[in-house]
């Protein structure tokens, strides 16, 4: 058979077929074309501003990697003057982390950009390793997934850095899309597609310039640049299993190449459609709180999934919501301002945002999420001969304590 | 054990055997019947209350596929109707017109014949879909734009010909089932349009709608969920409305096994064949067969798939131009800055038609 010639520039031979749209290109259009294309979502949502300073959210994933190569080979080529550095989180995996970790570090190295490395033991007194230990593996990823979202907000406070970005592609957004609707969460639906999360609470901005790039082009991308990343999964990862909308996506690709695109399409759309109570305030919250809570789903590219007992528990509320529908008696307000036919307006419940108690952090609950699961976790630790001295009425002040004489700890050896 | 099930009796009426389960209660066959059309009697209520408003009964159109749904949603409406004219004072509160659309060449027109005549009470019509080009007159205009340009619209040939030319065009399953349903939905309001009805009561039960949402997303049209899954305006001026929306598939096929009246007047469903690879599938099909086999499990969330669109607000009545072809939103919702449909092609079809017929057109691609 003939070699094929590139579709872009017709001359070179092809020699890879565009997932996104089956496009034969040759290896130089396709760095060309997919490069243009994260330019292009960089200048028409406004992304950057010129002498900007930005911390990538570094895995060592490809993801993160891609993000970080074409972000330079950008700044370079349309002179963004942005001033990148990379930021990491050690959640203290080893076998898994450490390793991942070595690759960040080359990376830092071969991009020429700083690098600031942040573990959860000096942040939150917990490595992932001892929280498994506590907790099993089943549901970890939610620690994992909390405690890194409050993770990369302190790292770049502490480079003094308001821009994050991080490397969540298109197949990750148009996984929570589906995952929302599936979820019946509003609020969420209207937050999770839009490219920036501002949050006015913390004022660190981040945003994600791959969101419409498909996972495999990533890949794609990672092996034609021959890129150093690492491949290996979370080690705790295989016990959690891929949610629904997962596998529903991966179908949808195969009929339809173009479906993860619209599916954001779609999502961005909804987004715009989700009533509000109509208050500037609200919505401001709701973008903050995205920026505290959205990662609950757990990690990188596994961001959204659910386990199956998250979905039956969800089954099993509604069906108890359903029997006790009919025991219960309506009692309607009369008709207000309502169409002839009686079509009722339509509100969702709204979240209000705050500070976190114990740390301060942006919270739509009296305490944060994290320091709720570190609650949790330290009121079952073994007593350590720190502990000892804290009576157990001061337990509600013990886990912040606790974190700070870890820290004493740390920076003593 | 099975001899401790029948001696089940019905939770409802303490009397009867119960032979049906749902939601956690079993009935017997009359109760389960009662249950259901109670449903759609709370769903049809809001029509009886206009009536009573203004005095004037509104019309509505029932599209009747002669499928298990929509033939079920007009037993319980004539049920209601006959019960009304039972009583020495007549409260229909509305008037039903019932739709055929044939698009398969009068395959099922034994069927057609033996419903409209067992419900009697009721006017029927049957059109064949390709009078779409009777009823939305510039409709040979659109498609000839929208499809590719080896396609020419032969205005002197027959509609049939015309649509047929049209539908060989479109080469996936994906699009030729969207296509089909979008033209669809356009004859189905002309005509109730023509009968200056107020309403259109689909046959969707919450496990078509939400297939019908998860496929919507999945196809780009997001935006359009507010009125093709939810109760309200159209953007062509006449309500959308789904009294079935309470209930599930699974439980109108029960209604069906207990209903002698419908028995030999409903058009079977196509039987699922496992073999097909899924890349063969059309979205709207692989979502049926999702919602249906995540409902067995989870019939609370995939119901809820299509309550959560339903509270999404609706554009009508915004001046933002609209989709010649299917009616939705051209371009982004208002508040929508993602770039998605700068994304989507350089050509200029796209000022033209909405992102989701862009997908379905003929040879389309993205860039």
């Amino acid at each position: 058979m003939a070699p094929t010639a590139c579709f872009n520039c017709k001359e070179a031979r092809a020699v890879i077929i565009r997932p996104k749209n089956r496009h034969k290109l040759c290896r130089a259009c396709f760095l060309q074309v997919f490069e243009t294309e994260v330019h292009e979502t960089i200048i028409g949502t406004n992304l950057f501003y010129p002498g900007e300073r930005v911390a990538i959210g570094a895995s060592g994933g490809k993801d993160s990697t891609v993000l970080a190569a074409v972000l330079k080979t950008l700044n370079e080529r349309y002179n963004y003057g942005l001033d990148l550095c990379l930021l990491s989180i050690d959640e203290g995996i080893r076998g898994y982390r450490d390793d991942s970790l070595e690759t960040v570090k080359r990376n830092a190295v071969q991009y020429d950009m700083p690098l600031e490395i942040l573990g959860y033991g000096e942040l939150y007194g917990w490595t992932m390793d001892q929280v498994v230990a506590q907790i099993g593996k089943k549901g970890n990823c939610t620690y994992c997934g909390v405690f890194r979202r409050q993770a990369l907000d302190r790292g770049a406070a502490k480079l003094g850095i308001k821009h994050v970005v991080t490397g969540h592609n298109a197949d990750d957004v148009a996984e929570t899309v589906m995952m929302n609707l599936l979820r019946a969460d509003l609020p969420r639906l209207s937050r999770g597609t839009s490219i920036v999360t501002a949050s006015g609470a913390s004022d660190i901005k981040r945003s994600k310039p791959l969101k419409y790039a498909y996972e495999k082009e990533i890949v794609l991308y990672a092996h034609h640049r021959q890129l150093d990343y690492f491949s290996t999964e979370c080690i705790y990862s295989p016990e959690a299993f891929r949610g629904s909308a997962r596998t529903l996506i991966k179908d949808l690709e195969k009929i339809r190449p173009s479906s993860i695109l619209d599916i954001v399409k779609s999502g961005e759309d909804m987004a715009a459609l989700v009533p509000s109570d109509g208050s500037q305030h609200s919505t401001q919250c709701s973008s903050a709180a995205a920026a505290a809570e959205d990662d609950v789903g757990g990690c990188g590219s596994q961001n959204g999934r659910t386990s199956g007992g998250e979905m039956a528990a969800m089954e099993k509320e509604l069906a108890q919501n359903e029997s006790a529908e009919s025991r219960e008696t309506e009692i309607r307000l009369p008709n207000r301002g309502q169409s002839s036919l009686g079509y009722q307006s339509k509100s969702v419940k709204k979240q209000t945002l705050g500070h976190c108690e114990r740390c301060g952090y942006i919270s739509s609950q009296r305490i944060c999420k994290a320091c709720t699961l570190l609650d949790g976790l330290n009121r079952n630790r073994p007593k350590t001969a720190i502990e000892v001295s804290v009576s157990a009425e001061d337990e509600e002040t013990s886990s912040t304590l606790m974190r700070q004489m870890e820290r004493t700890q740390l920076t003593n050896s | 054990m099975p001899a401790k099930e029948s001696q089940k009796i019905c939770m409802d009426c303490k009397d009867a055997d119960a032979i049906l389960h749902t939601r956690h209660r079993h009935y017997c066959g009359a109760c389960f019947k009662r249950f259901l059309s109670h449903k759609v009697a709370m769903r049809m209520s809001k029509f009886k209350q206009m009536k009573k408003s203004n005095g004037k009964a509104p019309k509505l159109l029932l599209p009747l596929s002669l499928g298990i749904s929509s033939s079920v949603l007009l037993q319980i409406i004539n049920e209601d109707i006959g019960r009304q004219f039972a009583k020495t004072f007549v409260n229909v509160g509305f008037e039903v017109h019932v739709l055929v659309v044939d698009a398969q060449g009068g395959a099922n027109d034994d069927v057609y014949d033996a419903v409209s005549k067992a419900f009697s009470r009721l006017s029927f019509t049957k059109l064949p879909l390709h009078s779409v080009f009777e009823y939305v007159s510039e409709m040979g205009e659109i498609i000839a734009e929208y499809a590719n340009q080896n396609f020419v619209d032969q205005e002197q040939a027959t509609n049939e010909d015309r649509l047929t030319a049209f539908r060989t065009t479109i080469s996936s399953p994906t699009s030729r089932s969207d296509l089909d349903s979008v033209l669809l939905t356009r004859l189905v309001v002309e005509y109730a349009k023509s009968l200056n009805c107020e309403a259109v009561i689909w046959g969707d039960s919450d496990t078509r709608l939400a297939a019908k949402t998860l496929a919507s997303v999945a196809k780009g049209r997001g935006a359009s969920l507010t009125w093709s899954v939810s109760d309200g305006m159209s953007p062509w001026g006449v309500n959308f409305d789904f009294p079935l929306r309470d209930l599930s598939k699974p439980e109108l096929e029960q209604y069906l096994s207990v209903c002698e009246e419908l028995s030999g007047l409903v058009v079977p469903d196509a039987p699922i064949s496992e073999d097909v690879l899924t890349k063969n599938l059309s979205i709207d099909d692989l979502m049926m067969r999702y919602v249906r086999t995540q409902g067995e499990k989870y019939r609370g969330v995939m119901a809820n798939v299509s309550r959560t669109a339903n509270k999404l607000q609706s554009t009508i009545g915004s001046d933002d131009p609209s989709c010649p072809l299917c009616g939705g939103l051209v371009g982004n919702v208002k508040g929508n800055s993602g770039v998605t449909v700068a994304n989507q092609s350089s050509d200029n079809y796209s000022a033209k038609f909405c992102y989701g017929c862009m997908r379905s057109r003929p040879e389309s691609s993205i860039k």
